[in-house]
């Protein structure tokens, strides 16, 4: 946003204006001589190359210009037509070098061409923009073209493959193997011997459930000797909840998951361990991708075709889309553009392999999507509702989808609504009952409290007060004709008009067949200083039905009468009066006495506003009266409302009133019913009727403008919604919602090339470490390609064929040799292939941070495998989060870490630390590394040091000598049992350690404390942090 | 293997290639120096600096009332002037120019002006070089103060000092590359310093000024002979382990951390350990013997890390609350600017006393400036403004005594010599030898870079 003070602008423009003209008239005379293709190439060229093509040239194309050539000019920037060749005025190029639009100003900062300079661009224009470059192939875009994205890997359609035959194979086991060991042989290299059954099945154990094998699994597989044994191990860990807690883990870093929202204040998101209970269940449940996510993008939809039961899950699916990093404070589309920026770059990137999100400020730079693809997408996001998280400008969650069918919301909804009407009747009636020992509290009581107020302050609720105004004893009425003489009256300083006093009555009076309505009150003006007058207002609402209008100087009483003033008679200042009023609202006129007990003034028959509706509710008295100016400052007391007349103001002062003897116990009982009843009205109208979901719901279905350069004000066409050009460009049919379900099923059909591919990638990256392409996210043309394109195009057709199992590719995967390889050293392979790309061995893998919390836990027995309750956040109703004072928390707990609360702006210390995904972003593969942070927090944390205890408490007590119980702790640390020497070793360190110990602690705590130290040092070292 | 992925970017640049140092056994101190990520390495051209210390005051610092001396501000008092923006909306708003609370005196053989809230920084200030015409994009403190770190107002990005990191590692492996020393987290939290895509040892590590800055710096049992004993078998272990698995880098690269996770408890704990400073050095810094906070032990402790090689320091001046925010009264500067002016000031003179200063980069900002008007004429505070506000650099190759940039008469749009944030990273890189258009980094797709796109080494200002 150009800011630009307008003085300076107003001073400036005329004077540039001039001076142009003045030059431009001169050049014109003078250069006419010159050929065109001269005149650009002495004047112009130059200018270009030194102001302009910095920015709009082969580097950078600010603004989508490039000035570089005429082919170039003439398709214009974002702005459109940049040279209109013969009209420099209409050329845009003019108008920003002349500074005449403060919002295009070129070249910018300051560096504003020379009047000559000037003068020169608008000749040249004028003489028809002579420019002799023309575009070189070079300049051209690097962007893929749909044409040539037919003949590029990826976009190609999935064939049939037949995997290699090779009658002297016989290394293989399945047909990957073939596929590998074709690409080895063509490599020179051969595949290491299998892993032994005690590394196989550790590898399988923290592969499939993030999680060490027991001593007793390890043994029971070492024993099996069945051809099949390892097929058990997989299908006993497939069928393990832990399962889908470690696979699901993976998809949730794809998914950029986390419990906050992600702006600035990064508020909590109760329900966002919904979405992630449900992509644990569906991986548990071996739930087909395709419809895995169909459901996570129109979950909400689909869930109306049935199974009622599924209705709750696949709403709560659709928080794929929700669970992005939010950039606003509001729920308004002002701030949405990022969100949904976020939600098409993840789609595309998680789902298709496709950096979506570059196409938002121009065409995709080298992928064959445009912005108008990410606008089409766009449209289907703006068609959506979006649950609002909550946020700086609107501190309470918003729009959450329900996780009930529509029929079941609106019966809820009634059930509430009709629940909420009948305690809105209970309430009711118990305060006629209350007013019936109490007439005047009917409508406030006469006086309205004042008494019970605090003096010195301003008049509290029911009250509303602004400017200066106190309850104080010296205005204090002296009639007590209708309420006894009290001791406190209000004052109101003399001040702005719009200043002043309220009182809304809580049970106003409404016009009935013949009842009146009277009013009272006494007043006085302290001064005669300001001149102004003030008013005195009964009627319903803040103004919005006038029924009877006062206006009060200090020397004047002045009634409305229907639309006039009227003045009633003269005051005099400091004097307090007493005014009554008796007002008929079949008749809508009304009468009065105004004056002290001495010196009465009578008005009959005036006028109430014409528009008034028969309700008297409100009481005001403010600055804004007959007179304008400052109101004197003024004194009230003895206010009162109700169906019955006031006594006259000489009947004599009123004794306090007496009530029945258990009245006022009876009423403060009523008080007490009518409290907690409204405490229940409170929690039954905030409460929600029905559970909701962090997802997404239809909204209006509704076309996007593009957005030049993804600046949301800056609207160019309107795109329709539609798939991406490069898979098929079919357009939402009109009157089908947003376009989500569309969106899904062109996602998921067996045709996109993307979808298959890219997940049987990701499984295999997350098996063996690395994918067989590596860049998971990326499969355009910035991308690796497939080191074996056609194992890729063979596991995808498989893959679709089983019915998009995810279990059975595991199956399929583990299944090969390949997997099963070991992870040794050979020099040759080393050398040649030292990166593993062709999977001659088995690539070592380091722990990642979940796994090792929850290995540390396992091994100390500390493990709670529960899934836990929601996390322990505030409660909605006190959250004022902030970016002054965001949400922050780390919640501890021994579950598993997948359950642990993630937070996006502040990284939980631990996850952080052991480069888990960062949740604000779609992360298709962590990034290990190995710090002397973390080395600390395994020597030093209280963490590493309870688990270490827990472990040392299991190991004495397994039974059997020092040697029996080393052998044990091994074994389930690492899953090895090292050689006699190490063991040996191992256990002098044990008893060296116990000797050491300083204290006269117990023998059994000493013996923990050095088996704890064994703990530290097992669960520490590379065989437990490394899997081979 | 992702290990060189995360390197490639830089690494091909630097090193001549990745791919040769990965063969086993051909020259290990290649070997050991691409295995290690932090491990030191030099830039794309000479380096003027060898580190920076990254001073952030949070919430907006007032300009005017600091380092932009508007002596047509303080005349025109009061008048009003019609503002084309005002709290983030467009449109015609009619308002008061307000001068500066605080008055202004030249200072220094070269007469730069500076307003009283800064005496101390005044007396140094031949040695700094103010930047008066600095802008960005967002009046947002969240966005403004992630493009002050990161370059990015909208996006997660690595932090400036992640990048340093990334591109020059760092000499002393017993102490992280990148420390943040900050009480409490600006606005934007921990994204202020986080590496995001980059390899996570580039990630700032949050020292909380206190007993325990580094987490877990402290072993569990006092007595360190039973954890050296513990690390020995541990190491056995690992040796046995590693012989049959010689080839694998990240395993040794895993025992080498815990060798300097073990220099790290031993030597850190004396780098953070100021009993050994003498009271002249306190005094220098305002502070009083025993303080494990303030600004003073920031900066105090700033100049040890420094010493010992450290090569991005962050000091954050208060954080997300109660901070330059001072919307409603000026006069909140005043504890402000007193809470850091000594100590830094005290850290330039100590850096230059022990000859430091010329390979110390001292860079001050903050996310923007404040309006030089208001809608009252008599309004005690200020507003957000980012269209022109003050920095300042000293040391590391850049000139002292001098303004660079110019503002309006009022402080309200720069006029010459703008530098916006962009162009402050840049420099920042420059000046430590790494040009900012090579330092890139392959991430979805694209090659990151911290400027982004824009970014313009201003020269000017080098000496």
């Amino acid at each position: 946003m150009k800011y630009v003070m307008s003085k300076f602008v107003r001073m400036t423009r005329p004077r540039v204006m001039t001076r142009v003209t003045l030059c431009m008239l001169l050049i014109t005379s003078v250069c006419r001589a010159e050929s065109d293709d001269d005149f650009f190439e002495a004047r112009v060229r130059p200018l270009l190359v030194k102001h302009c093509l910095e920015c709009h040239g082969e580097k950078k194309q600010e603004g989508g210009l490039r000035l570089d050539s005429r082919d170039a000019w003439m398709r214009g920037g974002d702005r459109g037509e940049t040279i209109i060749a013969g009209e420099p005025d209409k050329s845009l190029l003019i108008q920003a070098v002349r500074h005449d639009d403060p919002d295009l100003q070129m070249p910018p900062d300051n560096k504003k061409l020379t009047a000559a300079e000037i003068a020169d661009l608008e000749a040249w224009i004028q003489r028809g923009a002579a420019d002799p470059r023309r575009e070189s192939a070079a300049a051209i875009s690097e962007r893929m073209s749909l044409e040539q994205s037919r003949a590029f890997w990826s976009f190609q359609p999935l064939e049939t493959v037949v995997p290699p035959q090779d009658a002297a194979d016989h290394w293989s086991r399945n047909a990957i193997d073939a596929f590998v060991l074709a690409e080895l042989k063509k490599h020179a290299l051969s595949p290491v011997a299998d892993a032994d059954r005690r590394t196989l099945i550790r590898r399988a154990t923290f592969d499939l459930t993030g999680l060490p094998p027991t001593p007793d699994e390890i043994d029971a597989f070492l024993r099996d000797e069945s051809t099949d044994a390892f097929d058990a191990v997989v299908n006993r860990l497939l069928k393990s909840p832990a399962y889908g807690e470690r696979w699901g883990r993976h998809w949730l870093d794809i998914a950029r998951y986390a419990d906050t929202a992600g702006d600035g204040a990064d508020y909590p998101v109760r329900e966002a361990g919904k979405y992630r209970n449900w992509v644990i269940e569906a991986f548990n449940r071996d739930q087909p991708f395709n419809e895995f996510v169909r459901d996570q993008i129109a979950g909400d939809i689909l869930a109306l075709e049935g199974p009622a039961e599924e209705y709750a899950d696949r709403v709560t699916a659709t928080g794929f889309l929700a669970i992005g990093k939010r950039y606003g404070y509001k729920a308004s589309p002002d701030y949405q553009y990022l969100d949904f920026g976020d939600a098409i770059d993840s789609v595309g990137r998680s789902l298709l392999g496709l950096s979506l999100g570059c196409a938002r400020c121009h065409d995709h730079k080298y992928d064959p999507v445009s912005a108008a693809d990410y606008y089409a997408l766009y449209g289907i996001m703006e068609s959506t509702q979006w649950a609002f998280p909550g946020g700086e400008e609107q501190k309470r969650p918003a729009h959450f989808p329900p996780l009930v069918p529509p029929d079941e919301v609106a019966r809820r909804e009634k059930a509430k609504a009709e629940e909420l009407a009948c305690l809105d009747n209970e309430i009711a009636a118990l305060k006629r009952k209350r007013s019936e020992l109490d007439p005047d509290s009917q409508t406030g009581g006469v006086d309205l409290g004042f008494e019970a107020q605090q003096s010195g302050k301003p008049p509290d609720k029911p009250w509303f007060s602004a400017g200066s105004i106190e309850v104080t004893a010296a205005a204090q009425s002296p009639f007590d004709h209708i309420h006894p003489q009290g001791k406190l009256g209000v004052r109101l300083g003399s001040a702005q008009p719009n200043d002043g006093l309220r009182y809304v009555f809580e049970n106003g009076l409404r016009a009935a067949p013949d009842k009146q309505m009277h009013f009272t009150i006494d007043f006085r003006a302290v001064d005669a200083n300001e001149k102004g007058a003030f008013r005195l207002y009964v009627g319903r609402g803040v103004v919005e039905s006038l029924a009877v209008e006062c206006s009060v100087t200090a020397t004047e009483f002045v009634i409305r009468n229907g639309s006039n003033w009227e003045v009633i008679r003269q005051l005099t200042p400091g004097t307090w009066y007493t005014l009554q009023l008796t007002i008929d609202p079949a008749a809508k006129t009304y009468s009065g006495i105004i004056g002290t007990q001495d010196d009465l003034t009578v008005f009959q028959d005036k006028q109430t506003g014409p528009n008034w509706d028969g309700v008297i509710d409100c009481f005001i008295c403010d600055g804004i009266g007959h007179i304008a100016g400052a109101a004197c400052a003024r004194d009230l007391d003895n206010l009162g409302l109700r169906e019955t007349a006031f006594g006259a103001p000489d009947s004599g002062p009123v004794a306090p009133r007496t009530m029945e003897p258990d009245a006022q116990q009876r009423m403060v009982a009523f008080d007490v019913e009518i409290k907690t009843l409204a405490e229940r009205r409170q929690a039954v109208s905030t409460e929600l009727s029905y559970p909701v979901a962090y997802g997404v719901a239809e909204g209006s279905p509704t076309n996007s403008r593009l957005q030049l350069r993804g600046e949301p004000h800056r609207l160019s066409d309107e795109v329709l919604r539609r798939n991406l050009e490069v898979l098929g460009g079919e357009v939402v049919p009109a009157g089908s919602g947003s376009g989500r379900l569309e969106l899904a099923n062109w996602i998921t059909r067996p045709t996109n090339p993307l979808t298959a591919r890219v997940f049987v990638n990701r499984v295999w990256q997350w098996h063996f470490g690395e994918g067989l392409v590596t860049t998971p996210s990326d499969f355009g043309s910035r991308g690796e390609r497939p080191t074996h394109p056609e194992l890729l195009d063979w596991l995808a057709g498989e893959f679709i064929a089983s019915g998009w199992s995810v279990k059975s590719l595991h199956r399929l995967i583990m299944n090969s040799r390949t997997y099963q390889l070991a992870s040794i050293d050979d020099e040759g392979n080393l050398a040649a292939d030292p990166g593993n790309r062709w999977h001659w061995r088995y690539s070592r893998r380091s722990l990642d941070a979940e796994s090792i919390r929850d290995a540390m836990l396992a091994v100390s027995g500390r493990l709670d495998r529960n899934v836990p309750e929601s996390h322990p956040f505030p409660a909605v109703e006190t959250w004022a989060f902030t970016i002054h004072s965001p949400f922050h928390a780390v919640y501890d707990s021994n579950h598993r870490s997948v359950y642990l609360m993630v937070q996006r702006n502040r990284r939980h210390p631990y996850l952080a630390l052991f480069d888990a995904a960062d949740p604000n972003q779609s992360i298709a593969m962590r990034q290990p590394t190995t710090t002397p942070t973390q080395a600390l927090f395994l020597m030093n944390s209280p963490f590493v040091h309870e688990a270490s205890d827990g472990f040392a408490r299991r190991v004495v007590s397994v039974s059997g000598d020092d040697h029996a119980k080393m052998r044990w702790a091994f074994e389930t640390v690492h899953g090895q049992v090292p050689e006699d020497a190490v063991l040996r070793d191992a256990i002098a360190f044990v008893s060296a350690y116990r000797e050491k110990l300083a204290g006269n602690e117990a023998i059994g705590e000493k013996d923990i404390a050095a088996w704890s130290a064994l703990a530290r040092v097992l669960l520490t070292s590379n065989a437990f942090l490394y899997v081979d | 293997m992702n290990q060189s992925q995360t390197r490639r970017g830089f690494l091909t640049r630097a090193s001549g290639g990745f791919g040769a140092v990965a063969l086993a056994g051909l020259c290990s101190e290649l070997q050991a120096a691409a295995d290690n990520p932090l491990a030191p390495r030099s830039g794309h051209h000479l380096a003027k600096a060898d580190r920076v210390i990254f001073l952030y005051s949070t919430g907006g610092t007032s300009h005017i009332d600091t380092f932009n001396h508007r002596p047509q501000l303080i005349a025109d008092h009061g008048k009003s002037i019609t503002a084309s923006r005002w709290l983030n909306k467009s449109g015609e708003f009619n308002r008061f120019l307000i001068k500066p609370r605080y008055a202004f005196k030249q200072y220094g053989q070269s007469g730069t002006w500076v307003s009283d809230l800064f005496p101390h920084v005044g007396s140094v200030i031949d040695d700094v070089c103010v930047l008066n015409a600095m802008h960005c994009e967002s009046d947002g403190h969240d966005k403004a103060t992630l493009a002050a770190h990161t370059g990015s107002a909208q996006f997660a990005r690595p932090s400036a000092g992640s990048w340093v990191s990334y591109g020059l590692g760092t000499v002393n492996q017993n102490l992280p590359s990148f420390v943040v020393l900050a009480p409490a987290a600006p606005y934007a939290g921990a994204q202020t310093w986080s590496s995001d895509f980059l390899p996570a040892c580039h990630q700032g590590t949050h020292v909380m000024p206190g007993t325990e800055p580094l987490p877990n710096i402290r072993p569990r049992n006092a007595n360190t002979e039973l954890q050296q004993m513990e690390l020995a078998l541990q190491r056995r272990l690992n040796q046995s382990h590693l012989a049959q698995r010689a080839a694998d880098q990240l395993l040794d690269a895993r025992i080498r951390s815990f060798e300097t996770a073990f220099g790290m408890q031993r030597e850190s704990p004396e780098a953070f350990d100021l009993s050994q400073e003498t009271d002249d050095t306190l005094r220098l810094y305002g502070m009083e013997r025993g303080a494990t906070s303030g600004f003073g032990w920031q900066c105090l402790v700033a100049r040890r890390l420094a010493e010992r090689g450290v090569r991005f320091q962050e000091l954050i001046d208060v954080g997300s609350s109660g901070n330059w925010d001072s919307h409603g009264n000026m006069s909140d500067h005043e504890r402000l600017a007193k809470a850091i002016d000594k100590p830094i000031a005290g850290l330039l003179t100590d850096l230059k006393q022990r000859g430091m200063l010329d390979r110390t980069l001292v860079v001050w900002t903050t996310e923007f400036g404040r309006t030089p008007f208001h809608q009252q004429a008599d309004h005690a505070g200020r507003e957000h403004h980012n269209l022109c506000f003050s920095s300042w650099m000293a040391g590391g190759g850049v000139k002292g005594g001098i303004v660079h940039g110019q503002s309006d008469e009022y402080g309200i749009l720069t006029s010459e010599d703008a530098v916006h944030t962009h162009d402050l990273h840049a420099t920042m890189l420059h000046l430590l030898g790494i040009d900012h258009e090579r330092l890139t980094f392959r991430h979805a797709g694209r090659d990151f870079r911290l400027t982004d796109v824009h970014g313009r080494v201003v020269r000017e200002i080098i000496s």
